[in-house]
């Protein structure tokens, strides 16, 4: 088994939904952006096309960041999930170096949004997140655990994302990668990501 | 006015489409370029002081040496962990490098307090010498697999990179000797390392520049990162630093000591100027790193 996940450039409207229900459900502290949306221009006017494309981390099947890691935090879950365990991170930030997606956010201390002044949220959220460690997106782990789909894809107005067993055959996101053409960034790396897009 | 914290910096940069790594060349990341430069010229010290028989190059190498690990130990996000980055020798750079720099520490520090305070022309000095000879020449090897490993920065993902820190980390070594000759300090036979320092001077110049030529052909964004050392924000450090310090004057007046006599003052200066040169190129290569543009 191999957790992917397809993005449709086409219903993609840029909203950043995903972005901000991603800091929600994980409680990052600011400037840590696990998920991000980025807008692309391409063409000249009049031809001109502008596509809204979110990021995070790909979830190698071959990650660059778990080869260099020096302490085994950066770990890969049997379901092909690249995660990090916090407790064993030194933070050398080698992974950041390594990462081809820059996916790799280190946090070198504690904060918060509000200056002095710590909310309930970010009270019981935080807790979940070390100072001068590396964290990232973990396809929301916990809530896979609880059988429930990433925050990003429950939550995607659009449906523009589609999770699901990159080596079933005939899982949708096999199937939308087949049949639409799903493209890989930088496949040239070796890295092989688990995340897909569909053509605009 | 306030200061631009550095997860704001973090923000702006993933707006632009070559983002600059800041996190091994800003703030603590410092410490971790001075760390290498440290390592790396303590440890080309100790390689060098060994065959001239310089106890002062030994003591002064290992010093060197043991202060980088401490820069090293200091960059970490979590330094009280650092005994798990040695877990990983089968796969990290960084776990063979400590490795191999614990071996050189702990091996040098026990000769060098033989040579002190005991016998050290003993079977246990000799093994401990060959350990810590072992020991540096891991630690100057190791560290630009580090940087060479790193995917995620084209400049730095070369074979070219390993090459040219133990460049770096040789004629750092031979620097820090001749610095040590020209303060007036006792080495015992330094002419030997005036036309090595010179060779080593000269092969890194033709290293840095096929080094160079090599990246501006290496795709969009080792091109960009070129363009910065060599006209971009890092052009300055790189010119004055690493070219003419590091560069010009060490192959200038190395070559007017092969003919003539260079007064024990010059020689310091020129050891000094180099080091600084072998500091500058670590870090302008560091602050020029830059990630693929995303999406691609």
């Amino acid at each position: 088994m191999r957790y992917g996940m397809v993005i449709d450039l086409k219903k993609c409207i840029g909203c950043t939904g995903c972005a901000l229900v991603c800091k929600t459900e994980n409680a990052t502290p600011p400037g840590i952006l696990w998920l991000r949306v980025v807008k692309q221009e391409s063409g000249k006017y009049p031809q001109v096309r502008r596509v809204s494309v979110p990021l995070q981390c790909m979830h190698c099947a071959e990650p660059p960041c778990l080869e260099v890691c020096p302490t085994g935090a950066t770990f890969q879950h049997p379901n092909g999930i690249v995660d990090i365990d916090a407790e064993q991170c030194v933070g050398c930030r080698y992974c950041m170096m390594a990462c081809p997606y820059d996916q790799r956010f280190f946090l070198s201390a504690e904060r918060t949004y509000f200056p002095g002044h710590t909310t309930p949220f970010e009270q019981a959220g935080y807790q979940r997140h070390q100072a001068g460690v590396v964290s990232k997106c973990n396809f929301c782990t916990p809530r896979l655990n609880r059988g429930l789909e990433p925050a990003c894809v429950a939550n995607c107005m659009s449906r523009a994302r589609t999770f699901g067993d990159l080596d079933e055959p005939n899982s949708e996101v096999s199937k939308l990668i087949r049949d639409r053409g799903g493209y890989q960034l930088y496949p040239e790396l070796g890295t092989n990501p688990s995340i897909y897009y569909l053509p605009p | 006015m306030a200061r631009t914290e550095p997860f704001q910096i973090r923000i702006a940069d993933l707006r632009e489409r070559y983002r600059p790594q800041r996190e091994w060349a800003e703030g603590r990341g410092l410490l971790l370029i001075l760390a290498h430069f440290l390592t790396g010229s303590g440890a080309g010290a100790w390689l060098f002081a060994v065959p001239l028989g310089s106890d002062p190059g030994l003591v002064i190498g290992f010093f060197l040496a043991a202060l980088g690990a401490v820069g090293h130990l200091l960059f970490l996000g979590r330094p009280e962990r650092f005994w798990r980055m040695a877990t990983r020798m089968g796969s990290s750079w960084i776990s063979r490098g400590l490795v191999g720099l614990s071996l050189f520490l702990v091996t040098a520090f026990i000769y060098l307090v033989l040579l002190f305070v005991a016998e050290h022309k003993t079977t246990l000095g000799a093994i401990l010498l060959a350990l810590s000879v072992l020991g540096a020449l891991w630690t100057i090897i190791y560290k630009g697999f580090v940087w060479a490993s790193s995917k995620g920065i084209p400049l730095w993902n070369t074979p070219l990179v390993p090459a040219l820190y133990i460049a770096y980390a040789l004629r750092g070594g031979a620097a820090v000797l001749i610095l040590l000759a020209g303060l007036g300090t006792q080495l015992g036979a330094v002419e030997p390392l005036e036309p090595i320092k010179l060779w080593l001077a000269v092969s890194t110049a033709v290293l840095v520049l096929i080094y160079l030529e090599v990246m501006r052909g290496s795709g969009m964004t080792a091109l960009r990162s070129v363009n910065l050392l060599l006209f971009g924000k890092v052009a300055l450090p790189f010119y004055v630093g690493a070219v003419l310090f590091g560069l010009i004057v060490p192959i200038g007046i190395g070559s007017f000591a092969y003919f003539d006599h260079v007064p024990s003052g010059l020689l310091a200066l020129v050891g000094l100027l180099s080091l600084l040169g072998d500091l500058s190129i670590i870090y302008c290569i560091a602050r020029a790193g830059l990630y693929r543009p995303l999406p691609a």
